[in-house]
């Protein structure tokens, strides 16, 4: 349907995430090595911006001097804390591949304790970052002094700058009502983990 | 003032001229419409002092020309004095189906005689039969009268004529259709030939030639929407934009899209120009 005062579409989704054939010139790129997922589908619709966010999100949530479980831990509990479902269930698949135990994905998702299935102190530190951030934004001394012990700047900032990035797709995704890949919640129904 | 667009210009890459899509309603349902255009279309107008700035922008960019389309543009009541402005910038032609040139439209647009401007308009056969199978009832008639009236009154014309690519128009018809706007004043250099594409309504209806960006040349166009690759980019299908031939949402500043669609013209195949012809 199509609201005829504005042109604009009101159908039961937000936004349409465009097809491969609907991609505008300068998002073609992302959509040449197949369906590149609904964030990158509803960016499309203004490519000038996709291609600019594309290349950021790839940069912070992708391969980077982090270690790849140690962001799965931030992208994860971030997204759980924010109540974003496409990111938490995207995530929960990603997470177990990356090593996460089904405990500690359980329990990152809110399902379970911190404190059981992360013994680690520097893991329970970079949760605690996360779960600040989510909430007011605002951090104590006595969280920060947590997430520096032992780390470099460089690796507070990343860490930072990841959870911040993520919290940026949370809202983005759950305001558009992102779907979910089939191929996920099946994983996720396998797992035991569907919402 | 040299910019990348002026030299790109200059050098023959990027064509000169900018279009803008004033509205988008339109007083006919034309069978092959790109915009799927009619009276109850959603306006999706560019505001006049809008267009006015585009055309400023657009002549310090270094773009030599400008077009106006819609939509039938001179349903808004503000069109004369917005080509006028927009005419003290650069050279402009504007696509009109000329139905409405009479009465106070007519005194209105009197105003053109004598400036930069140009009406192109919209007539596809030298036989009312067939021109109004695809523009409407009594079609023919009132353009035919209506280039009268504005070549009388000073106002270069120019003819564009939409031909289904399927359809054998033979050389006899053309020859007809020719000898029709010369008679009316409209000489040959500005009669325009072009096929109906394959978009928006004609595609719905199953005319006209598939065209691709490869096949358009890359004539910067903006609308309320966006900024497109050519003026046959924006069309509407289901109530809503297409967006394969979109460049940019951004159109202000111009520069934004200009610079998008130089860096998708230098990503294009050497010798890799237009070839159907479609302007």
């Amino acid at each position: 349907m199509v609201d005829w005062m504005s042109g604009i579409s009101v159908g039961d989704r937000p936004v349409t995430l465009l097809t491969a054939d609907e991609a505008p010139l300068l998002a073609r790129p992302y959509f040449a090595g197949g369906d590149p997922g609904p964030i990158i589908a509803a960016l499309a619709q203004v490519p000038e911006m996709l291609e600019v966010a594309a290349p950021f999100l790839g940069v912070v949530l992708g391969p980077s001097a982090l270690d790849v479980r140690i962001k799965e831990v931030v992208i994860l509990r971030t997204s759980a804390r924010a109540s974003c479902r496409y990111c938490v269930e995207a995530h929960t698949v990603v997470a177990l591949d990356s090593g996460l135990s089904d405990t500690e994905v359980r329990s990152l998702r809110g399902e379970l304790g911190v404190e059981d299935a992360f013994p680690a102190e520097e893991d329970r530190a970079v949760i605690a970052w996360c779960d600040a951030l989510v909430g007011t934004g605002s951090v104590d001394a006595a969280c920060r002094d947590r997430l520096r012990q032992g780390r470099p700047d460089h690796v507070v900032v990343e860490l930072t700058l990841l959870a911040t990035t993520t919290l940026l797709l949370n809202r983005f995704c759950t305001a558009l009502e992102l779907p979910t890949a089939p191929e996920v919640l099946a994983r996720l129904a396998t797992a035991g983990m569907t919402s | 003032m040299s910019t990348a667009v002026a030299e790109a210009v200059r050098e023959g890459r990027l064509p000169g001229r900018v279009w803008l899509y004033a509205n988008y309603h339109c007083n006919l349902v034309c069978t092959y419409c790109l915009t799927d255009s009619s009276p109850k279309s959603p306006r999706r107008d560019l505001a006049a002092d809008r267009m006015v700035d585009l055309a400023v922008q657009a002549r310090e960019l270094g773009f030599t020309d400008l077009g106006v389309t819609g939509g039938e543009p001179f349903l808004r009541p503000d069109m004369v004095e917005v080509l006028l402005a927009m005419a003290e910038q650069l050279p402009t032609v504007v696509l009109s189906n000329a139905t409405l040139f009479h009465g106070d439209r007519l005194t209105r647009v009197e105003a053109l005689a004598g400036q930069p401007v140009v009406i192109q308009v919209s007539l596809d056969y030298a036989d009312a039969e067939d021109n109004d199978a695809q523009r409407g009832d009594d079609n023919h008639a009132t353009v035919v009268a209506a280039i009268s009236r504005l070549v009388e009154r000073g106002i270069r014309v120019r003819v564009g004529t939409t031909l289904d690519p399927d359809a054998e128009v033979s050389d006899d018809e053309h020859a007809r259709l020719c000898a029709l706007h010369r008679s009316l004043g409209v000489a040959d250099e500005d009669h325009v030939v072009r096929p109906i594409v394959r978009r928006g309504r004609a595609d719905v209806a199953d005319v006209g030639v598939r065209a691709t960006a490869a096949d358009l040349p890359p004539e910067l166009t903006v609308t309320a929407d966006g900024a497109w690759w050519s003026p046959f980019g924006p069309t509407i299908r289901d109530g809503v934009p297409e967006t394969d031939l979109l460049i940019t949402r951004t159109t202000d500043p111009l520069v934004t899209p200009a610079t998008a669609l130089l860096r998708l013209i230098d990503g294009r195949p050497p010798g890799d120009d237009a070839h159907l012809g479609i302007r």
